[in-house]
């Protein structure tokens, strides 16, 4: 007897109790839906962090050593990164720009308003906004002729507008940080999707407007722009040994290892997605039992059935296979529905929400192998008690 | 033929065991045409499970066409029902949700026949019985008499050489009966073997050969009104 003969047997069976074979399937629906959805969540949201955190190009990061920041007390001397290290690091073969990083925190005032602690940044390229995936929403951004001046505006966090400014249109207003007047000419769009949660009072001002503001002209972080990736490793290598050289020092600058915070982000969403994906998978088991029940009760049913199939030559072997690849049909046809709703509701988030939920087929797959499997082990009880029937008996079961 | 030889069937309830056929000794040669009566409780439908190997003896020995099937595994047992023996039960036991047409193509299935192979022989099975124009219907669309003649039909599909039939026409009004006899009539002078399991003398008058049990013992055996020896 073929296995397609079987399963044309089985979707007979299932068809014949149209009702009861779609509530028993729901638990299984449920069960594979939920898993695909909060997989597709959680890899979506590594996705987005891991982008968010490390940025999209191919960038290196010098900055201190975690040693050499402790022996100073944080203090980051002037000297750290000259001119002529900037030089020196722009001369590197592969490196396309060289980005500077300084910041601090100062306490930030407008009109009676005041903010402490406010992170302020300075840089010499519009490319460090690009590189946390930051946009200007209203003004503008920097002008190359603003990186000259040492007293151009700067660009305020959205957090920080709507703290200051409420409805006010902040746009030529001039805030104090410290007791130095900035005008502000921009502000940035709110952060999306991951890191919405994540966002700060902040202000961005070009490096030289920085350093009129705090007096000091020290350099705390290098960013590299690389042309390839796979020329990211040796470019931070010698920068970093560029920079011992020029400063007759070691262990005094590092890179750093976006791979690693990657690794590191993936490690713990992947933590949550298993915590949470075994919650799914208990649904899934619930599913199976409910599978089991049904089957359970089909056999007791089609008692007589089976007798006269018995009588009629089939085996106990036959009789077994028949129950479970029911089992199994009935579990499968679940596992794809679940699939399908899955998949669907995963698209409808990445549409209608800022997260982005991307569909893992390999888990999608497993959902059906699974379920199959399920189909299997909880069918193994039914089919081998429909199969340890009494020919006799069956015939005579009412 | 069906050669049994000192033939005991006992039932365990708990810790008694009923005895239910004692010491049978029976020969029934082929193309014989043989109605097997008694009163119920007396083991007629015992005898008939052990002759369609739905059941094995306790002891003694069943010779099916020579070969002894007494102690035969479940698998062989079942491989004797689908192509040695054709059964018809006093309930038709058709399956409900199939139609007639595939009722008696079930056989075939389990003899792994094609799909094609196997309606060819189903209809032709039909037609015989005077079934062709209902195959499509479902047991619950034919009558008590055309669902015994779909039955009958799924009994022969595999060309068994014995037809056992359990109170045949038990659930059917006299004139459906009838029928249902002709035909077993007819599969009689085709050479087939055919036993009847009936406690209607009537219908017993139609075979050749009668055989009384009582209390698990056989206790007349008439063949053609004659005394034959058991």
């Amino acid at each position: 007897m073929s296995l397609w003969e079987n399963v044309k047997m089985a979707l007979d069976a299932i068809w014949a109790h149209k009702l009861r074979s779609i509530l028993t399937m729901v638990g299984i629906v449920i069960g594979v839906a939920a898993v695909i959805i909060i997989v597709a969540i959680g890899q979506g949201g590594e996705a987005e962090l891991t982008s968010a955190l490390t940025g999209d190009g191919n960038n290196v990061i010098i900055q201190p050593s975690s040693k050499f920041f402790m022996e100073n007390n944080g203090v980051i001397p002037p000297d750290f990164i000259t001119d002529l290290d900037l030089q020196g690091l722009r001369q590197i073969k592969g490196v396309e720009n060289v980005i500077t990083l300084s910041y601090e925190t100062k306490s930030l005032s407008f009109r009676e308003e005041e903010v402490d602690d406010v992170f302020i940044y300075g840089m010499n390229d519009n490319a460090v906004l690009e590189s946390s995936g930051l946009k200007v929403a209203e003004g503008r951004a920097f002008r190359p002729a603003d990186f000259q001046s040492g007293n151009a505006g700067a660009l305020i966090s959205h957090k920080l507008k709507e703290k200051l400014f409420g409805e006010e249109d902040p746009l030529g207003q001039i805030i104090r940080i410290g007791n130095q007047p900035v005008v502000v000419t921009g502000v940035l769009e709110p952060p999306v999707g991951f890191l919405a949660s994540l966002q700060e009072m902040e202000v961005y001002l070009p490096q030289r407007t920085w350093s009129n503001v705090f007096g000091k002209s020290e350099i705390m972080q290098v960013m590299l722009e690389v042309d390839q990736p796979e020329n990211m490793i040796e470019v931070g290598e010698k920068a970093v040994n560029l920079l011992h050289h020029n400063h007759n020092a070691t262990d005094r600058y590092e890179v750093l290892n976006l791979q690693q915070i990657g690794d590191m982000i993936s490690g713990i969403t992947r933590v949550m997605t298993v915590v949470i994906g075994s919650i799914g998978g208990i649904s899934l088991l619930v599913g199976g039992i409910g599978v089991m029940n049904i089957m359970l009760v089909s056999v007791t049913e089609r008692t007589r059935e089976i007798g006269i199939r018995m009588s009629l030559g089939a085996t106990r072997t036959h009789i077994l296979v028949q129950f479970l690849i029911e089992s199994i049909t009935l579990s499968v046809i679940g596992g794809l529905v679940g699939i399908l709703l899955g998949s669907g509701v995963a698209a409808l988030i990445t549409l209608l929400s800022p997260w982005n939920a991307v569909v893992s087929w390999p888990v999608a797959l497993g959902g059906v192998l699974f379920s199959m499997l399920f189909g299997v082990i909880f069918g193994l009880l039914p089919a081998n008690k429909a199969a340890r029937l009494n020919p006799i008996e069956c015939l005579r079961h009412e | 033929m069906i050669q049994l030889e000192e033939v005991d069937k006992a039932y365990q309830m708990g810790s008694m065991t009923i005895p239910v056929l004692k010491g049978i000794n029976l020969i029934i040669n082929e193309g014989e045409y043989v109605a097997i009566m008694g009163p119920s409780g007396s083991g007629k439908s015992t005898l008939m499970n052990l002759i369609g190997c739905l059941d094995r003896p306790t002891s003694g020995h069943y010779y099916l066409n020579g070969e002894d099937v007494s102690k035969a595994d479940e698998r062989k047992l079942a491989a004797v029902r689908n192509r040695q023996i054709g059964f018809v039960f006093q309930q038709f036991q058709l399956l409900p949700r199939m139609t007639a047409q595939k009722n008696v193509e079930l056989p075939l299935v389990y003899a792994g026949v094609s799909q094609k192979e196997r309606t060819k022989r189903a209809i032709e099975a039909l037609e015989k019985v005077g079934l062709g124009d209902r195959k499509d219907h479902r047991p619950t669309e034919l009558s008590g008499g055309q669902q015994q003649r779909v039955a009958i039909a799924r009994a022969l599909i595999n060309n068994p050489s014995i037809i056992l039939a359990d109170e045949p026409t038990g659930a059917l009004d006299t004139s459906s009966g009838q029928r249902i006899m002709d035909i077993f009539d007819q599969l009689h002078q085709e050479g087939r073997t055919v036993v009847l399991i009936t406690h209607d003398p009537e219908i017993a008058a139609r075979a050749h050969r009668q055989i009384l049990l009582r209390d698990g013992q056989i206790v007349e055996d008439q063949n053609q009104g004659k005394e034959v020896s058991g």
